[in-house]
């Protein structure tokens, strides 16, 4: 099941988190030269080491200071492990036996609100539908339609069956459980 | 590739930083307690103070820390888009295969199945590896699973065997023409 999950490369956190370490990094070895050329160190420097000796752990400051490293660590522990892209959703690669040197299995996935889509002009076939919502999560679909004729009950066992249908069409690895409102 | 890469140097970073963010919070053990300074002068005139080879040992890591970030940076930019493959001809020669042409002749004949309005194919990867990636766009009332099922057989099996790669890895993404609604009557 998780080999089928599309994974996010993570480039743009990377990115950020590359772009820190490279600043950082450069601002203190430009530092270190400039103090080795007998130039006065940057007054951030000094105002650092100055807050340094003030500060307790006891103090405000440090303790938020410690919290948000401590969540931004967090989040990028999380990033790290998850896998992503949770807008696309898995399908299942269709079974190809008997054939020789078929290679590989094909990945791949249709995105969620395209997944919706299809749905929804599904349930639009139904007769007695006259508009429909469909949002689709990961694991379920909720949708929500409204009937201008027929009994609602009907029109309901309809719009069920026609979605079971369509989400057996979608071919899902996870295929969703579906929850049906009709109204008038 | 450069997702795992990313993912364990994030990891690192995550870990170091959860790290400090404890130590700061609960006072631990580089620290000296709660109610000592983070740094004091002298601590910091003992420890960090460096001359000789330790400053040069300083630098050399920072410059390591610098240069390394700096080829993390560039390799996000990069785009893994592959211009050629090579293709082997089973008589020991290798013929050079343009991305292009390859990614163009799955896209026509992806683009003629039933039920799909677009395709765009690229050739992502590494010269020795490559991979296929091909976005689908279907037409508002295809079946997505059908459509796949002509994918994964026909185009992508003629795909492998006329490009001599049994094993290019391929992915597909599904999308739908976006559209108003249309109520049968």
């Amino acid at each position: 099941m998780t080999a089928t999950r599309f994974r996010s490369a993570r480039r743009i956190p990377a990115a950020l988190v590359a772009l820190a370490v490279l600043g950082v990094a450069g601002l203190f070895l430009y530092d270190l030269a400039a103090v080795r050329a007998d130039r006065p160190a940057m007054a951030w420097r000094r105002e650092l080491a100055r807050r340094l000796e003030v500060h307790t752990p006891a103090d405000l400051a440090v303790q938020l200071a410690g919290g948000a490293l401590a969540v931004a660590g967090a989040v990028l522990l999380l990033l790290a492990v998850t896998p992503g892209i949770r807008r696309i959703l898995p399908m299942l690669s269709p079974e190809r036996d008997g054939e020789a040197g078929a290679g590989p299995p094909l990945r791949a996935g249709i995105g969620r609100r395209d997944a919706a889509q299809v749905l929804r002009d599904r349930a639009m076939e139904v007769p007695g539908v006259r508009s429909a919502r469909v949002r689709m999560g990961r694991s379920r679909v909720r949708v929500r339609a409204r009937s201008h004729f027929r009994e609602l009950e009907e029109v309901r066992a309809d719009l069920d069956a026609v979605l079971a249908v369509g989400i057996e069409e979608l071919g899902l690895v996870h295929p969703p459980r579906r929850r049906v409102r009709v109204r008038r | 590739m450069l997702g795992t890469v990313n993912r364990i140097l994030l990891a690192v970073a995550g870990a170091v930083l959860l790290a400090a963010g404890v130590v700061l919070l609960t006072a631990a053990r580089p620290l000296k307690g709660r109610a000592e300074p983070l740094l004091s002068a002298e601590d910091r005139r003992r420890y960090l103070h460096a001359d000789g080879w330790g400053w040069w040992v300083l630098v050399a890591a920072l410059a390591l820390c610098l240069l390394l970030a700096l080829w993390w940076l560039l390799s996000q930019l990069r785009r893994s888009r592959l211009r050629e493959v090579a293709v082997d001809t089973g008589d020991g020669a290798f013929a050079v295969l343009r991305g292009r042409a390859l990614s163009d002749a799955v896209a026509a004949e992806a683009g003629a199945l039933d039920g799909v309005a677009g395709c765009r194919v690229v050739l992502r990867g590494r010269r020795g590896a490559p991979a296929l990636r091909v976005a689908v766009e279907l037409e508002p009332h295809a079946v997505p699973a059908d459509a796949l099922a002509g994918l994964a057989g026909p185009v992508l099996t003629h795909a492998r065997t006329s490009a001599g790669l049994p094993d290019l890895p391929a992915e597909a993404r599904f999308k739908v023409a976006s559209h108003r609604a249309q109520r049968v009557s």
